[in-house]
């Protein structure tokens, strides 16, 4: 059966290829007796039309050189300096407003029960690292990034064009060589985490239940709550993202063409900024927003009754494999997993 | 372009105003500049750190404040249009290129070529001092070490194997005076085997239009296509050769509505401005140009009174022209009848229509009968003589017209004097140098216990010199084989049969390498020693004057002194002269400086005996007048109006020659050649009488009669003499009475050349001028009033046929026309029969199927040497490549732009060329084409580290040039790298 | 006040590239940048173009609009230039150019591509006209001498037009009534969103 398929399939193809040469072949016998390069010059509004850019040959081996036209740059130009930046203030500093609001409205999240006094190793110290290392530049990435979509306009009128320059040009640097570590630090919690991080049934309870901060039941979660692991989510992707694009745009014309670029810039401030305005609520869940959370990042270790209030399961979990002291565990000490 | 020339002034009050005055329309310059620095300090400091990179001046920067700035007036060095470049110079710096708006010829126009030449003299790549090979090293020597071992060695040479053992290969890049002390040079060193690019361009040209109406140049000028309604461009691609001509050929083609033909096997940038594009097949230019004929004569379209009054044997060509019916046209060329009929029509009918070719046409072994056959389309529409029409060749160096007419060539002294006594001592009077001693310089050959004087033998041409360096001795027909070669200002890569060429260049004893760049020359052949590079500067750094393809003669000033430790061509040949002997009696008239000829004095030298061809009247205070007054001239008719400054009222720009007279006549010069229409002082003229009175011919009954080449009623406006006549000599103005308006001492000076017989002296040795100055005050042209042949019987084929390339891909149509038998042609064999008929028997057309063409690129030149040195035109073309059609490719799996190797029918076995695919559909199936500029490359090796170190051009590339073959003119001796095969495979 | 502009006459231009050397020659452009170049549309068959393309000078100006740390301005002749020393190197005028125009000395992007460079206008950067500080940015100033760039006033074939828009569109107009044909200005719908009636 294979057999005949293949053979069917070469037959087709020297057809095809016979129709090709029996059209070339009178053409080259006899060329045209009008021909008359005046009357028929290409014209630019029909290849706009055709094409929706223009390209040729040219002599340059830089083959870029041989595009003429991309009208595209005007799109991209729109996207960059409105839609871009309507699409950024509104996520951002609606995710602020609402955390404000929130904040105001149910204050932070207090451990319901008081601190226990006994403690549980929530990361070790490589997991705080990773955490740290990404965090951070993640922070400088996201300020050196707005600055370029939102600097000209909030910065540049109080600095002054060359003082706003050297700081640009900074921060341009910050971008580009944080970018390294940031990445590594995306592909690490990747894998670090991944196991903790399916979407279980649990997250759907979790989600009903609104995480227990918007209501007053807490639903129990493992080691991730299903908060927990969009945020994982989001950064895993939203950081592949970003770094897929961004690296595009630190090395022009490796893989894409200019209209390649166009998109890679629209996709990493599209998903920058969605990303700042996620990471805005990741900061402030783990801060004011939530007694007892920074610990879990700061030294590590959590108190028992915070644990039970946000991740009755996993204490379990840990309960069950003797996992938790007695005594408030020295920061030196090594957790097993 | 500048909108209005007289609009610069007033622009620039303008542009300042604007500047000064703060506008609203956005943010201008001061208050951009001043909120810049508003917040400057703080932040910005650490703006210091070298953060980007900003590029650095090199050799250009504004002149400093308070230097002075001169501008200098050139002539760009690269194509025959004789653009005028205007050279920024401060402090001996060349710091900038204006625009040379005043130019009738560019009007301030360049192509990449000229808009990059200040390159050429900063270059870094340019060779810095004379260097020889030391056991294969290249090493550092003085001038006065190289001059004196070179001249050495060529007396040596000359003691075993006589004069003709050393070829003078000169250049078309000399300066008029360069190119004319170059021949002399040859002619006291006492060998005719002087030779320059003109072979292997537009010697056959130059054969077949002098065989046809008298004089081997352009008839008319670029300007002057402006006035025509029909232009057809044949084997020519200007708008990359000579980019600056398309500005007279697009704006004569838009301001007439003209019809613009292109007949070419390519689609070139010049055929896409076309209204009527022709593809023919490459080597099919005679049965084309017939057939549009056949249409002519068919439909009764032809000039039947110009015919008739101006026109030797059209009936014997109108017999061959019968033979090329629709049919076989079409069947040998490829193209259609109707096609051609609508071209001969435009080209009959909407007159005046020129004709205008380059190396298409010329380079094929049937180049002087293509020439020859266009001629003859010219001569039955009665489109020469006249504005608008007439033979526009292109010539393609700066200088080739120049150094064709000042004689570097193997059958000619300069100014197309023949290697005859006679022409020998004009120019032994003029150089007030003894013709026996001149003639005791030259080799006399036994031949048969006859006594040849080599003296008046034709040289070998430059196409040949391998085969004469390698051949056994017993086949060149000179003293030995050749044994030195003194290269000045040639490619080595531009040469057909390039592996030959690589042995040849082994088995010299002497190879004198002198040029701004080593050339391919330096690393072609595998020398260990006995090779010297010797630096020339540019014609930049140099005097003199250049004539551009209209005949125009423009002075070039020197813009800065030679750079490095270049010298002139002038001091190079002086100072071997003085080691060979003979600089006394050569720069006998000349004034030397130092070790530096005067060029001025070389020039008024060639005008002293420049009758000929009318370099008499150029006279270098008039030509540095033209250049003074530039935008005197009109754009299209050339000529200086009558209310101009006295030194050029009335002179047509440049003074094309001929320029009859002594300077002081004040002979406008010629614009267009054979005009009737003006009187012979304001620049007309007539058919020359070239070949003589009459002829006798055999006439179809079979009787003989006697036919008179003279013109036929036909003659120049405010002519004396109403009909033809003859060549004017002393005995003829005595016969017309005319003799007494000699003067008493022209009288003494014809009579003092006549000696016993002063009658014979004729108007070109006539070293007064007196004959052509009384002819001229009669309305008469003293070379005569004859008629242009469209038989010149002459020449091998007196009326051209159809000849197939030597390696055709239409083997079949072979036996119906062949190529001519072999024969001996300048001194060696041309055995192109024998190569032919094997080619055929042995089938090479199937091995190597596809046609193999060359031309070239707008941003080289010629081998390509200087233009791939130059980092400006460098960028813009790196990489040899050859254009395939899609077709072709797709059956061969090549990609655009991927590498290919191409073989051809003579390459050593198991060798093949390495370049890149450039696919289109510029070619049609079948075809190949490649740029010939490319060197440095040799059958797939670099040869980068053979250049002396800091001297290799910055783009190598296989010179297709390894992958040409054998066939040669017979009549000049032109190679033929345009019709022949070649097979391409993926590499 | 005049507003320059380029046109590109492509039934005149022949790819002859003396545009893209003179502007080399004019302001020392260094190897692999080209400010201005040539590209041939439709080669090889009856009807191609060559269109010689720089800068435009675009009205209302993509590159000026989405540069992040406004590097660009416009001269009273509407000339559209920037400053190097304000330049960061982002890339982002080049995204936005519809022309290609912006180019930088080094190829990748990381640390810095460099700072930017494109055409003039033969008209210099905001240093002071004419000085060797200007001359080393950005090449010589010709429009502070009264002249038009250089590129234009080379053209072999008086193809490129530079200088007032209304001028040279009149020109052109001029030469298609001539002439009988014109393919249109290329680029001019998208650098000034105008075409030429003619």
């Amino acid at each position: 059966m294979m057999a005949f398929l293949t053979r069917i399939r070469i037959a087709v193809g020297a057809l095809a290829l016979l129709a090709i040469f029996a059209a070339l072949a009178p053409a080259a016998a006899q060329q045209p007796t009008q021909v008359n390069p005046t009357a028929q010059a290409v014209n630019e509004a029909q290849l706009f039309k055709q094409l929706g850019q223009i390209d040729g040959r040219c002599t340059l081996p830089d083959q870029k050189a041989c595009l003429l036209e991309q009208p595209g740059g005007r799109d991209w130009r729109q996207f960059s300096e409105v839609t871009l930046p309507w699409i950024g203030a509104i996520s951002i500093l609606g995710m602020l407003g609402v955390l404000v609001l929130f904040y105001l409205i149910r204050g932070m999240v207090r451990i319901e029960s008081g601190r226990s006094g006994r403690t549980i190793v929530r990361f070790s110290a490589f997991e705080r690292f990773v955490h740290w290392m990404t965090a951070v530049c993640f922070i400088v990435l996201a300020i050196s990034g707005l600055n370029i979509t939102f600097g000209n306009k909030l910065l540049l009128p109080w600095m002054g064009p060359e003082a706003f320059t050297a700081w640009s040009q900074w921060a341009k640097y910050a971008h580009n060589y944080l970018s390294f570590p940031f990445t590594l630090g995306v592909v690490t919690i990747c894998l670090m985490w991944i196991a903790w991080n399916f979407p279980s049934k649990a997250d759907v309870e979790w989600l009903k239940a609104g995480g227990g901060i918007i209501g007053k039941e807490h639903p129990p979660a493992r080691r991730f709550n299903g908060g927990q692991k969009l945020i994982y989510w989001i950064v895993v992707l939203g950081g592949g993202a970003v770094a897929i694009t961004g690296y595009l745009l630190m090395f022009p014309f490796w893989g894409t063409g200019i209209a390649g670029m166009q998109t890679a810039q629209i996709v990493h401030g599209i998903v920058s900024v969605l990303f700042v305005a996620a990471m805005l609520g990741h900061i402030y869940i783990g801060s004011i927003g939530m007694e007892g959370a920074f610990e879990a990042m700061g030294t590590g270790t959590v108190d028992e009754n915070w644990a039970k209030q946000h991740h009755s399961l996993w204490l379990e979990e840990q309960k069950a494999k003797g996992k938790v002291a007695d005594a408030p565990p020295s920061g030196r000490m090594q957790p097993a997993e | 372009m500048l909108i209005k020339r007289t609009e610069r002034q007033a622009r620039r009050g303008a542009l300042a105003q604007t500047l000064s005055s703060q506008s609203d329309a956005g943010l201008d310059r001061r208050s951009f500049l001043r909120r810049s620095g508003l917040a400057a300090g703080g932040l910005a400091a650490l703006g210091t750190l070298s953060l980007g990179s900003v590029r650095k001046a090199e050799a250009r920067m504004p002149a400093k404040a308070g230097a002075a700035v001169t501008i200098r007036k050139n002539i760009c060095t690269h194509c025959s249009v004789g653009c005028t470049v205007m050279a920024e110079v401060s402090e001996g710096v060349w710091i900038g290129q204006e625009p040379g708006w005043d130019s009738p010829i560019n009007r301030g126009s360049h192509c990449a070529k000229g808009a990059a030449v200040r390159e050429l003299v900063h270059g870094d790549r340019r060779l810095k001092y004379p260097m020889k090979l030391v056991n294969g090293q290249w090493t550092k020597i003085s001038w006065d070490t190289a001059i004196d071992e070179i001249g050495t060695k060529m007396l040596a040479i000359r003691e075993k194997s006589g004069p003709d053992s050393v070829y003078f290969l000169g250049s078309a890049k000399f300066s008029n005076e360069g190119a004319y002390l170059y021949r002399k040079f040859a002619a006291y060193w006492g060998t005719n085997n002087v030779d320059h690019q003109a072979r292997i361009c537009h010697s056959t040209t130059v054969a077949g239009v002098a065989n046809t109406w008298g004089y081997g140049a352009q008839t008319n000028s670029y300007n002057d296509i402006r006035n025509s309604k029909t232009m057809i461009i044949m084997g020519g691609n200007p708008a990359e050769a000579h980019p600056v001509s398309l500005q007279h050929l697009l704006e004569g083609k838009e301001l007439n509505r003209a019809n613009y033909i292109v007949i070419e096997p390519r689609l070139t940038r010049t055929a896409a401005h076309a209204t009527e594009f022709v593809r023919i097949r490459s080597g099919t230019d005679i049965p084309v140009i017939y057939g549009i004929l056949w249409h002519i004569f068919r439909n009764g379209w032809e000039d039947k009174q110009f015919i008739e009054q101006r026109v030797y044997g059209m009936e014997d060509a109108r017999r061959e022209i019968e033979k090329w019916t629709p049919e076989e046209v079409e069947r040998v060329s490829g193209v259609p009848g109707a096609q051609l009929e609508r071209v001969a029509k435009m080209f009959a009918t909407e007159k005046p229509s020129t004709l205008i070719w380059c190396m298409g046409a010329t380079q094929h072994t049937v180049g002087t009968a293509n020439v020859r056959a266009f001629c003859i389309a010219l001569l039955a529409t009665g489109n020469v003589g006249s504005f608008g029409n007439g033979a526009n060749i292109f010539r393609g160096h700066c200088n080739v017209q120049g150094a064709t007419d000042l004689g570097l060539d193997i059958g000619t002294l300069p100014l197309y004097y023949g290697l005859v006594e006679g022409a020998w001592r004009h120019w032994g009077r003029v150089w007030e140098t003894d013709y026996e001693w001149l003639s005791s310089r030259f080799h006399t050959r036994d031949v048969g216990g006859k006594p040849v004087k080599m003296m008046e033998v034709a040289g070998i041409p430059s196409t040949r010199w391998f085969d004469a360096t390698m051949m056994p001795q017993k086949q060149v027909q000179q003293q030995d084989n050749l044994k030195a070669m003194m290269v000045f200002g040639h490619g080595g890569n531009t040469v057909t049969r390039m592996p030959e060429a690589a042995k040849g260049i082994a088995a010299l004893d002497l190879l004198v390498v002198a040029d701004p760049h080593p050339t391919t020359w330096a690393v072609l052949g595998e020398r260990k020693d006995n090779t010297y590079l010797l630096p020339i500067c540019t014609q930049f750094e140099c005097d003199g004057s250049r004539t551009a393809s209209n005949r125009s003669i423009q002075w070039g000033e020197q813009v800065v002194k030679p750079i490095f430790e270049s010298k002139n061509d002038y001091e190079v040949m002086y100072r071997l002269a003085t080691k060979l002997g003979f600089a006394d009696r050569m720069f006998k008239n000349i004034k030397v400086n130092g070790n530096e000829p005067v060029a001025e004095d070389i020039l008024r030298e060639i005008n002293r005996g420049g009758w000929s061809t009318g370099y008499c009247g150029q006279s270098p205070e008039r030509l540095k007048a033209h250049m003074r007054n530039q935008d005197k001239f009109d754009l299209v008719t050339l000529r200086a109006p009558k209310d101009a400054p006295a030194e050029i009222a009335g002179d047509y720009y440049g003074l094309p020659w001929p320029c009859w007279g002594t300077p002081e006549l004040r002979h406008p010069g010629t614009h267009t050649l054979y005009n009737t229409n003006l009187h012979v002082m304001e620049g007309g003229g007539t058919f020359r009488a070239r070949f003589g009175v009459e002829r006798e011919e055999k006439a179809p009954d079979g009787t003989m009669r006697k036919v008179s080449l003279l013109s036929n009623g036909s003659f120049s406006v405010g002519s004396e003499i109403r009909d033809g006549y003859p060549e004017f000599t002393y005995g003829v103005l005595k016969k017309l009475g005319w003799d007494g308006d000699l003067t008493a001492a022209e009288r003494a000076t014809i009579e003092r050349i006549g000696g016993n017989n002063p009658d014979s002296v004729g108007w070109a040795i006539d070293l007064s001028g007196g004959i052509q100055r009384v002819t001229m005050a009669h309305g008469c042209i003293h070379y005569g009033n004859g008629k242009a042949r469209a038989n010149a019987w002459n020449l091998p084929d007196p009326i051209p046929v159809h000849r197939e390339p030597i390696y055709t891909p239409r083997p079949e149509l072979v036996a119906r026309y062949p190529t001519l038998p072999n024969a001996v042609q300048f001194r060696v064999p041309n055995i192109g029969f024998d190569v032919q008929k094997a080619a055929v028997d042995k089938g090479l057309a199937k091995q190597f199927p596809l046609i193999n063409t060359s031309g070239r690129l707008v941003e080289y030149e010629g081998g390509g040497e200087e233009t791939r040195s130059n980092k400006w035109l460098a960028e813009l073309q790196q990489d040899m490549f050859i254009e395939i059609n899609p077709a072709d490719a797709a059956a061969r799996g090549i990609k655009d732009g991927a590498f290919v190797l191409v073989t051809g029918p003579e390459m050593p076995a198991g060798q093949a060329c390495r370049m890149k695919a450039l696919v289109t559909e510029r070619v049609g199936r079948g075809v190949t084409w490649s740029p010939y500029h490319f060197g440095g490359w040799f059958m797939n090796v670099d040869q980068r580290r053979k250049y002396p170190a800091g001297a290799d051009p910055i783009v190598l590339g296989e010179s297709i040039n390894t992958v040409t073959t054998y066939g040669y003119d017979p009549v000049t001796g032109m190679q033929e790298p345009k019709a022949t095969l070649c097979q391409i495979r993926a590499a | 006040m005049a507003r320059m502009k380029f046109l590109c006459d492509a039934d005149r231009c022949i790819e002859c590239n003396a545009c893209v050397t003179a502007c080399k020659n004019e302001h020392e452009v260094p190897w692999g940048i080209n400010r201005r170049r040539v590209v041939t549309i439709n080669d090889g068959r009856p009807g191609e173009r060559s269109v010689s393309m720089a800068c435009m000078h675009c009205t209302d100006a993509p590159c000026a609009s989405v540069c992040p740390v406004n590097c660009f301005y416009t001269t009273a002749d509407a000339v559209v230039l920037h400053s190097k020393d304000l330049c960061i190197g982002c890339g982002y005028c080049f995204y936005a150019c519809p022309f290609g125009a912006p180019q930088y000395p080094r190829v990748g992007n990381f640390g810095s591509r460099g700072k930017m460079d494109k055409c003039t206008y033969c008209a210099g950067g905001p240093e002071a006209d004419s000085t060797q500080a200007e001359f080393v940015k950005y090449g010589t100033n010709r429009l502070a001498e009264g002249k038009l760039p250089l590129c234009a006033e080379m053209c072999s074939t008086k193809s490129l037009l530079a200088g007032d828009g209304e001028i040279i569109a009149q020109i052109y107009r001029e030469r298609v009534v001539k002439r009988g044909y014109g393919s249109g200005a290329w680029g001019w719908r998208t650098a000034y969103r105008e075409t030429i009636a003619t």
